[in-house]
C-alpha cells in the first residue's frame, strides 16, 4: 500500500504542471488507468500430495525482480504491476508453476512434486530417457504396483495394468504358464512372445518343460524372477522404441529392470506373507445313479439298440459301485508362504543391493507344489571419475511337483476332476487304491503316487563397463548370460496299471546357455541450453545353446527305485540333442530435440541370424519418431489447465526370426527306429529362400496432463502390418511332408490405448485412479491362393484362418436346439448325403447352404477368441496410515471355445456329465436344449467342432484387494525399525462372467491356436497376510 | 587413466572385427542337414530303417480299416471310420481316407532309392540289397493306395526344394502297378535271400518281395506270373506251414516259419491290435454273424478265432490267443502279418483255377483245409457247397485269413464286393470300392480331384 501511495503524488503533481499539454495529458490517463489495477494478491500454497502448507516457496512475478516467500502456513502476499502479471512458484523440488494474476487477488496453490512421472526417467533399449521426451510408446509398471500384488512372476503382474498389453493364462498351477501379446497377434508361426530384456539380458521367455508332452501346460520361465527384486517394467510397444532390437522385436520387448543400490545408509527390509489358496468355483456334476441312468438311455437310443456295457454301470461290481466326487477328492485348500530379505545402500563409489527370497506354494489340486529359491546381487564401483563396473548377477532354484494337468490322455488329472465317473470306486474292497479301471488311472492315485517333478537351476548375470571419455562420451560394453539346467522326472507306478509290474519313467535334462556381448559408444550434448544431441553406435553379438539328454525305461523292479537305472526295459532314448543359434547384430541411434518441445528420433539395427539361408542372412530395421510438445509454445503459455501436452508420430519396421534353429537347412531326423534298428527319416524340407517376418508400425499418440497433473491422459493408435509371414505351409502330403517353412501372406493389427490416471482427492484422504483401455483388431490381410482351395486354411482341430477374419476364429457346426421330435424335422434333413434324417432328440444343425443335408459344407464361424477390448482399473485410497488397494481386470467380447464342456457331455467316452444332461431329451415332444444321448453317435452329435461349446468368455474380475497398514514412526523408532507394515492380499476374489468353466481367463494352447479351454489347471483364490519390516 | 581408454578402445575395435559372419554358420549337430544324410553305409542303412519306421505307424491300425472295414466279417458299434465303413457311408472326413502315413513311406523309400547308391559303389551288393527293399517298401505303399483310392499321385523322387513340382496330380492305376511290379521285380533281384533269425520276416527279403508280387499279379489278373512268383515262395525253405497246434502263435508271438513279412512292434512302438479287436466289451470289431455262420463243422480254427462260447462275442481273440480277456484300451505289441505262407498257397489256388489246372488248385486248397481239421473236397464238393471252385477258395480264405486284412481287398478282387456287401450295406456301385480323397488331400493340392463317387 506504501508503494501505491508514493507513486500516486508524482502522477497527480505531473498531471497538474502538464494538464495544458492535451497530447499528453491523453497518455498519462491511461497510465493511470493502468496504475490504478495495481493490486495485492494473496494465497496459501499446500503440497498437491500431502495437503501440507509448504514453507518458502519463491513467488515471483514474472519479468521483474519483484518477489516474495511463503510463511510458515504457506500463506503469501505479493503486490503485483498489473492484471498480466505472471506468477511464477517455484520450490526445490517441486514442479515450478506459472499462473496469470487476471482478476484473481487470492490464489491457492496446490504444488506437485517435480519428481512427477512425466520427468520420471524410463527404460528404453539401450538406455533411459525423460519420459517427457518420449517419441515412441512405451508403458510402465512400476514397484508399488508389484507391491500390492502377492504374484509370484512378473508376467502374471502385467495382467490388466499395461495398456496394450494382454495377458492370458495357460493353466492355474504355481509356476504355470502364461500367454502374453503386445498388440495382438502378429505372427503365424506361433512365435507371438515379446522378448524378454532383464538388466541388458536378453532371456530365454519359452517354456522348455520337455516333459508332459507339448507346450500348452509348459512351465512359465519368467516365474524364476522374484518380483520383490523389480523395480520397474516397461513394455516397449511401436517401432520407435524396438526397431533398435531388430529381428526379435516385432512382438514389442519387455524390459524388466531390478532394484540396484543408492548412496546413503544401508536399509534392510523384510517382509514375509502367508496364505490359502483354494479354487474359485466347483462344477456340478452328476452322482453315481445318474450316471449310470445316463449310460443306459444311451444304449437306448441307438439305433439297433444293444445291451448296455454292463462292466460300465454294474454297480454290483467293486470296482465300480462308488459315488465319488472327484472335485472334492482332488482339491485342497492349498497354504502357501513367502520370506523376502533385502539389504540396500552404498556410498559414493560402491552401491549395493542383494537379495534373497524363498516361496513355498502348494497348488489347489492334491500334491503340487512349488518352491523356489532366488539370490540377486547388483552391485556398482565408480573405480575411477570416468570408469565404472558393475554386475547384476541372480540365482533361481525351482523345485515344482507337477500333476498331469494337461492334455487329452488318460494321465490328466484335471479333466479328471469333472469327467471321471462317480461309480468308479475309490478302493477295492480290500482296502487298496483302485488304481486302473477301463483304461483310465485313478487320478487320486496319479496325484499322489506318481513322480512329476521339475528341478531347475538359473542364472542370469550382467557385468558392464562404462567408461566416460569426454563429458556426454561413454562407452558401455557388457557380458551377459542366461544359463539354466533343468531335469524332469517322471514315474508312474505299476498300482497305477493293470498289468503286473508294468510301471514306467522318464528322465529329461536340459542345459540351455545364451550368451552375448553387447558394446556400444553413447554422446549426449546440449548446445546453447537448446539443442538437445544425442548419438548411439553399437554392436551386439548373441549365441544360444541348447542341449538335452533322456531317456525313458519300464518294468522297474519295484515302484520304490524310481531312477532309471533301474528300468528293466529302456524304451525310448533322447539322447544328447543340441541346437544352436547365434545373431550378429550392428544398430544406432540418433536423436535431437529443441528444448523439449520438438523432438526427432531415429534409430537403426542389422541383425544377422544364423536361422536364415545364407542369402538372406542380413536384415535391415529402421525407424523414426517425432514429438511436438505443444504445451511449450506461446499460444498455450498462461494458463493453468494444461500442464504438458504433447504429440507423438512414429514409423518403422521390426522383425522376427522364430522359426526352427536349422528350418531352412531341412532336417533328417535321427531316432525313427525301427525295433532295435536305429533309423533315420528327413523330416523338414528345406528352404534355402527362409528369412524373418517384417512388421512396419505406425504410431500416433498423445500425452495430455491437466491440472497440475492431478489429470494425466496417454491415448495411442496404432497400425502394424506383419509381412512375409513364416509358417508352415501346408503342402501336399504326397511330397511325404506335412508343410514347408516359408515366407507368406500378411496379417494385421490395429488399435487404440487408453490411460488414465487420475488424482481425485488429495489431503489426508487421497484416491488415486488408474484406468487402462485397449482394443485391437486382428486381421488376416493375405494368404497364398494355393492354400486357400476352401478359401480358408484350417488351422488345429477348432480354428482356421482366412482372409478377413482374426486369428482365433472358431470354424464348425452351428448348434441351434434339439428336435423335440421326429415330426419337427419338416425338411427331412440329413446326416450327409447317404446319411440317416435327424430324429427327435438329435441337435438341430444350422442347414447353411439349404440343401436339407448336413455335412461339411454346412461349417461356418462359430466364435471369435479375440476381445473387442480388455484392461484395468486400479483404485488407490489412503488415510493417514491406511491404504487401500482395488484391481478390477476385464476383458470384454472373446469367445472361448470350451472342449472341456464337450467332454463334460461326452457319453461316447463314458465321461461324467454336467447337471444340464438331467435337462436332456428323453421322449418324443421333450422340449430341450440337450440333446439325446447315444452310445454310439451315428449322428455325430458328439464329435462336430460346434456352436454348443463356444462361450462367451468375457469377465469382470476383481483380481486384486491390497490393504496396508502402516504403523506410525514413533510407535516403531524405540524398536529400532525405520518402516513396518502389516497387510493383507487377496486374489482373483470375484469373477463376473457367464463362462461357465471353472475360469474364463484360460488357454489352453499358448500358439495361435487361442481361447481354447481342454481343462486347464484351474485358477485359484489366493488370500495372503503379511508383514513388512524395514530396519 | 589413459591406459585404461587405450585398452578399452583397442579392445572394442578388435571385438567389432574379430566377429567375422562365419559365426552365423550353425550347422546340426544331432540331426543332419536334408542335402548332408547319406555318408556311410550306416547311414543308408539307418535310412532305410527309417522307412520301415513308417510302415510300422501306417499300418498300426489301417491294415484292418482298409482291409477288413468294408467287409463282411465284421461287425461293429463304434461312431467314426468303424460305422462308417461297415455301413457304407464313406466320408472325405473319415481317418482311414487319409493316405498321409503311405506318402511318407514313400518319401522315406524315395530318398534312400536317389541316396543309398551314391554311397556305395556301382553294384555294391549290400547298396542293391537297401535299394531292394525301399523299393519293395515303397511298392507295399502304393499298392495299397492303389487299391485304395484307384489312381493316385505318383512321386519317385524324393522332395529336396521348393522349386519341385509339389502340386501333382493323379497317375492312372495300371500305370501305377506297373511301376509296382517294376519295383518288387527290382527287389526280387535284388534283396537278401535271407538274414537268419528274426530279420528274415522282420525285413524285406527275395522271398517278401515274391510274395508281394503275387499279390500284385492276382490284382492284375496275371495269373501266370502270379503262379511263378508264388512258386518261387513255396520253394523257398524259409517257409513251411506251421501246425494247427502253433497256428495261434503266428500272431501272438510271431516270428513263425509260415510269416514271410510281419511288421514288427514292441512295447515302446505300439500298434492298435488290442482296441480293434480286443478290448473285452468294447473293441473296434467283432465276428459278424455271417461270418460266425460260415464255419464248417470241426473248422479247428474256430475257437482259436473267437470265444465260441459267447452268444453275442465282442472280441477277436486270434492275435492275443485263446482265453484272452482284457478290458484296456492300451496299446498292443504284437506283430502285424502282412503276408504269410497260406495267403500265398490260396492265391496261387486261385490263380491255377483261373486257369483251368482245378486239380492243382484243389490241392493247394486242401492243405490249408487239412491243417483246419477240415475233409479234403474235390471239385463236385467245391461246386455243391461253395457253387464253385473259386469261391470254395475265397470261402477259405475268409476263415484262415480273417482279420488279417485280406477280405476286402479279395472281395473286391473276385469282383464279388457288390454281390456280397449289397444285402448288407447297400452297396451297389462299382466306383463306390474306393475310398473318397481326404478333404485335406484335396485342400492342399488343387490339381487334384475328388473320386468319382464322392
Amino acid at each position: 500500500m506504501n508503494r501505491f501511495k508514493k507513486t500516486e503524488k508524482p502522477a497527480i503533481r505531473i498531471l497538474r504542471t502538464l494538464v495544458s499539454k492535451g497530447f499528453l495529458l491523453v497518455a498519462v490517463f491511461f497510465c493511470i488507468i493502468l496504475q490504478a489495477q495495481v493490486e495485492t494478491v494473496t494465497g496459501q500454497i499446500t503440497d498437491a500430495e500431502t495437503g501440507e502448507p509448504l514453507l518458502g516457496v519463491n513467488i515471483l512475478e514474472k519479468g521483474t525482480a519483484n518477489g516474495v516467500a511463503s510463511d510458515f502456513d504457506g500463506n503469501y502476499s505479493i503486490e503485483v504491476g498489473s492484471s498480466d502479471a505472471v506468477l511464477v512458484f517455484s520450490f526445490l523440488g517441486y514442479e515450478t508453476t506459472e499462473v496469470v494474476v487476471g482478476s484473481q487477488t487470492k490464489i491457492d496453490l496446490l504444488l506437485g512434486l517435480a519428481a512427477n512421472q512425466l520427468d520420471e526417467f524410463v527404460v528404453v533399449a539401450y538406455g533411459k530417457k525423460k519420459k517427457r521426451n518420449l517419441t515412441g510408446s512405451v508403458v510402465s509398471v512400476g514397484g508399488e504396483d508389484i507391491e500390492q500384488t502377492n504374484l509370484q512372476d512378473p508376467v502374471s503382474i502385467l495382467q490388466g495394468r499395461a495398456a496394450g498389453v494382454q495377458v492370458i493364462s495357460n493353466s492355474g498351477a504355481p509356476g504355470g504358464g502364461m500367454t502374453i501379446r503386445v498388440r495382438g497377434n502378429s505372427s503365424l508361426n506361433s512365435g507371438n512372445s515379446p522378448l524378454y530384456v532383464v538388466d541388458g539380458v536378453p532371456i530365454e521367455s519359452s517354456s522348455l518343460s520337455s516333459l508332459n508332452g507339448t507346450e500348452n501346460f509348459g512351465l512359465n520361465p519368467l516365474a524364476d524372477i522374484n518380483p520383490n527384486d523389480i523395480e520397474s517394467i516397461e513394455i516397449l510397444k511401436d517401432a520407435a522404441s524396438t526397431a533398435i532390437y531388430g529381428s526379435r522385436a516385432a512382438n514389442g520387448v519387455v524390459m524388466i529392470t531390478t532394484k540396484r543400490g543408492k548412496e546413503g545408509k544401508g536399509v534392510l527390509n523384510v517382509n514375509f506373507t502367508s496364505g490359502v489358496s483354494q479354487i474359485t468355483r466347483k462344477l456340478s456334476v452328476l452322482n453315481a445313479s445318474q450316471y449310470r441312468q445316463v449310460i443306459i438311455d444311451s444304449y437306448r437310443n441307438m439305433d439297433n439298440p444293444v445291451e448296455p456295457n454292463w462292466t460300465v454301470i454294474d454297480s454290483l461290481n467293486p470296482k465300480n459301485n462308488g459315488d465319488v466326487d472327484w472335485q472334492e477328492e482332488l482339491l485342497r485348500v492349498a497354504p502357501q508362504y513367502k520370506v523376502d530379505l533385502a539389504v540396500q545402500g552404498g556410498s559414493e563409489n560402491a552401491k549395493y543391493s542383494w537379495s534373497s527370497s524363498f516361496l513355498n506354494q502348494d497348488g489347489i489340486i492334491l500334491n503340487s507344489n512349488y518352491k523356489r529359491v532366488t539370490s540377486r546381487v547388483n552391485i556398482d564401483f565408480n573405480v575411477s571419475d570416468k570408469l565404472t563396473v558393475g554386475q547384476s548377477l541372480s540365482y533361481t532354484n525351482g523345485t515344482n511337483s507337477r500333476i498331469n494337468a494337461g492334455g487329452s490322455g488318460n494321465l490328466s488329472v484335471v479333466r479328471e476332476l469333472l469327467i471321471r465317473p462317480p461309480s468308479y470306486a475309490m478302493y477295492l474292497p480290500d482296502g487298496s487304491l483302485n488304481g486302473y479301471q477301463f483304461g483310465k488311472r485313478n487320478p487320486v492315485g496319479l496325484a499322489e503316487q506318481a513322480t512329476h517333478l521339475n528341478k531347475s537351476n538359473r542364472i542370469i548375470g550382467n557385468q558392464y563397463a562404462e567408461y566416460q571419455f569426454l563429458e556426454g562420451l561413454k562407452l558401455r560394453s557388457n557380458l551377459n548370460l542366461d544359463y539354466l539346467s533343468m531335469k524332469e522326472d517322471e514315474f508312474l507306478p505299476s498300482t497305477l496299471d493293470y498289468r503286473e509290474g508294468y510301471n514306467s519313467g522318464a528322465v529329461r535334462a536340459i542345459n540351455n546357455l545364451t550368451w552375448g556381448n553387447e558394446t556400444y559408444l553413447s554422446f549426449d550434448k546440449t548446445l546453447n541450453e537448446k539443442h538437445n544431441l544425442g548419438a548411439l553406435l553399437g554392436m551386439s553379438f548373441q549365441e544360444w545353446k541348447y542341449e538335452r539328454t533322456g531317456l525313458d525305461g519300464m518294468f522297474f523292479p519295484s515302484d520304490n527305485i524310481r531312477t532309471l537305472n533301474a528300468a528293466g526295459t529302456i524304451s525310448n532314448q533322447d539322447v544328447n540333442i543340441t541346437t544352436e543359434h547365434s545373431l550378429l547384430s550392428y544398430f544406432g541411434r540418433l536423436s535431437y530435440d529443441y528444448m523439449g518441445k520438438y523432438l526427432l528420433e531415429l534409430n537403426l539395427r542389422a541383425d544377422g541370424s544364423s536361422r536364415f539361408g545364407e542369402d538372406k542372412r542380413f536384415g535391415y530395421f529402421p525407424s523414426a519418431s517425432i514429438g511436438w510438445r505443444f504445451s511449450d509454445e506461446k499460444f498455450l503459455q498462461g494458463q493453468n489447465v494444461l500442464a504438458d501436452g504433447k504429440l507423438r508420430f512414429s514409423a518403422g519396421q521390426t522383425g522376427n526370426e522364430a522359426i526352427g534353429n536349422y528350418t531352412s537347412q531341412g532336417e533328417f531326423l535321427v531316432g525313427t527306429n525301427y525295433l532295435g534298428y536305429s533309423g533315420a527319416s528327413p523330416s523338414v524340407m528345406p528352404n534355402s529362400g527362409l528369412t524373418w517376418e517384417t512388421t512396419t508400425q505406425f504410431n500416433a499418440g498423445i500425452d495430455l496432463a491437466f491440472l497440475n497433473n492431478r489429470i494425466v491422459f496417454n491415448a495411442d493408435a496404432y497400425l502394424k502390418e506383419t509381412d512375409d509371414l513364416l509358417y508352415n505351409v501346408p503342402i501336399p502330403r504326397t511330397t511325404g511332408f506335412s508343410y514347408i517353412t516359408q515366407n507368406i501372406g500378411s496379417i494385421e493389427n490395429k488399435g487404440l490405448e487408453f490411460l488414465l490416471v487420475t488424482k481425485n482427492l488429495v489431503g489426508d484422504f487421497k484416491w488415486d485412479t488408474n484406468l487402462n483401455i485397449s482394443l485391437n483388431r486382428n486381421k488376416v490381410t493375405d494368404l497364398p491362393d494355393e492354400l486357400l482351395t476352401n478359401g480358408y486354411i484350417q488351422n488345429g482341430q477348432y480354428h482356421i484362418l482366412q482372409e478377413g477374419l482374426p486369428i482365433g476364429t472358431f470354424y464348425g457346426w452351428k448348434f441351434e436346439g434339439v428336435y423335440a421330435s421326429d415330426e419337427d424335422n419338416v425338411n427331412g434333413i440329413t446326416n450327409g448325403a447317404l446319411g440317416s434324417v435327424f430324429k427327435g432328440g438329435d441337435p438341430i444343425w444350422n442347414d447353411l447352404n439349404g440343401d436339407n443335408i448336413i455335412d461339411e459344407d454346412d461349417r461356418q464361424v462359430i466364435g471369435d477368441a479375440q476381445p473387442d477390448f480388455f484392461g484395468g482399473i486400479a483404485n488407490n485410497f489412503s488415510y493417514k496410515n491406511f491404504s487401500l488397494n482395488v484391481f478390477f481386470q476385464f476383458s470384454y467380447g472373446n469367445d472361448i471355445y470350451s472342449e472341456i464342456n464337450h467332454q463334460r457331455n461326452s457319453v461316447v467316452r463314458y465321461n461324467n456329465l454336467s447337471t444340464d444332461a438331467l435337462n436332456r431329451w428323453r421322449q418324443q415332444g421333450d422340449v430341450t436344449d440337450f440333446p439325446k444321448p447315444v452310445r454310439d453317435d451315428p449322428m455325430q452329435s458328439d464329435s462336430r467342432i460346434q456352436s454348443r461349446w463356444v462361450e462367451d468368455g468375457s469377465y469382470l474380475k476383481l483380481k486384486n484387494v491390497n490393504l496396508r497398514y502402516r504403523f506410525p514412526n514413533r510407535l516403531i523408532e524405540p524398536f529400532g525399525l525405520s518402516n513396518l507394515d502389516v497387510f493383507v492380499t487377496a486374489s482373483n476374489l470375484i469373477t463376473w462372467t457367464k463362462y461357465t468353466g471353472f475360469d474364463p481367463d484360460v488357454n489352453s494352447y499358448s500358439g495361435l491356436r487361442s481361447g481354447v479351454d481342454e481343462g486347464s489347471y484351474p485358477q485359484s483364490r489366493t488370500i495372503m497376510t503379511g508383514l513388512n519390516f524395514q530396519f | 587413466m589413459k591406459k585404461i581408454k587405450n585398452i578399452i578402445t583397442v579392445l572394442s575395435i578388435a571385438l567389432v572385427f574379430s566377429c567375422s559372419k562365419d559365426i552365423l554358420d550353425k550347422e546340426p549337430q544331432s540331426g543332419f542337414s536334408a542335402q548332408g544324410f547319406y555318408k556311410t553305409s550306416s547311414d543308408a542303412q539307418a535310412g532305410v530303417y527309417g522307412i520301415y519306421d513308417a510302415v510300422q505307424s501306417t499300418f498300426s491300425l489301417n491294415f484292418s480299416f482298409w482291409g477288413e472295414g468294408r467287409a463282411d466279417a465284421v461287425n461293429t458299434n463304434h461312431s467314426g471310420d468303424p460305422l462308417l465303413l461297415q455301413q457304407n457311408t464313406l466320408n472325405k472326413t473319415m481317418n482311414s481316407a487319409r493316405w498321409n502315413s503311405l506318402y511318407e513311406t514313400i518319401s522315406r523309400a524315395n530318398y534312400a532309392i536317389k541316396y543309398v547308391p551314391e554311397v556305395f559303389e556301382e553294384g555294391n551288393e549290400f547298396g542293391l540289397q537297401l535299394v531292394g527293399q525301399a523299393r519293395a517298401l515303397r511298392a507295399l505303399s502304393y499298392f495299397y493306395a492303389v487299391r485304395i483310392w484307384g489312381d493316385v499321385p505318383l512321386v519317385l523322387e524324393p522332395y529336396e526344394s521348393i522349386d519341385q513340382e509339389l502340386f501333382i496330380g493323379k497317375t492312372a492305376k495300371e500305370e501305377v502297378l506297373e511301376q509296382i511290379v517294376a519295383d518288387l521285380k527290382f527287389a526280387a533281384q535284388n534283396c537278401r535271400e535271407s538274414f537268419g533269425g528274426e530279420r528274415d520276416r522282420l525285413l524285406i527279403t527275395r522271398g517278401g518281395a515274391n510274395g508281394l508280387l503275387t499279390q500284385v499279379y492276382m490284382w492284375q489278373k496275371n495269373y501266370e506270373a502270379a503262379i511263378a512268383s508264388a512258386q518261387s515262395v513255396l520253394g523257398n525253405s524259409l517257409y513251411s506251414l506251421v501246425s494247427i497246434n502253433d497256428w495261434s502263435k503266428i500272431f501272438t508271438t510271431g516270428f513263425s516259419n509260415e510269416s514271410i513279412f510281419e511288421i514288427g512292434y514292441d512295447d515302446t512302438q505300439t500298434n492298435n491290435l488290442r482296441i480293434l479287436y480286443a478290448i473285452g466289451s468294447d473293441s473296434h470289431y467283432f465276428p459278424s454273424e455271417g461270418f460266425r455262420a460260415s464255419f464248417e463243422e470241426g473248422d479247428l480254427r474256430q475257437d482259436l478265432i473267437y470265444d465260441v462260447t459267447e452268444e453275442e462275442p465282442r472280441k477277436i481273440w486270434k492275435f492275443f490267443g485263446q482265453g484272452f480277456d482284457d478290458e484296456s484300451a492300451d496299446p498292443s505289441s504284437q506283430n502285424i502279418v502282412m503276408l504269410r505262407l497260406a495267403d500265398i498257397m490260396l492265391l496261387k489256388a486261385e490263380a491255377h483255377n483261373k486257369l483251368g489246372q482245378t486239380a492243382q488248385a484243389l490241392d493247394l486248397l486242401n492243405t490249408i483245409r487239412s491243417r483246419a481239421g477240415l475233409v479234403e473236397i474235390d471239385e463236385a464238393e467245391a461246386i455243391s457247397t461253395y457253387s464253385d471252385v473259386e469261391s470254395a477258395i475265397l470261402h477259405e480264405r475268409s476263415i484262415e485269413l480273417s482279420f488279417e486284412g485280406h477280405r476286402w481287398f479279395d472281395l473286391v478282387r473276385t469282383q464279388k464286393a457288390i454281390e456280397v456287401m449289397g444285402p448288407i450295406n447297400g452297396l451297389s456301385d462299382e466306383a463306390n470300392l474306393v475310398w473318397p480323397l481326404h478333404e485335406d488331400a484335396l485342400n492342399r493340392n488343387p490339381n487334384l480331384e475328388q473320386n468319382g463317387f464322392y
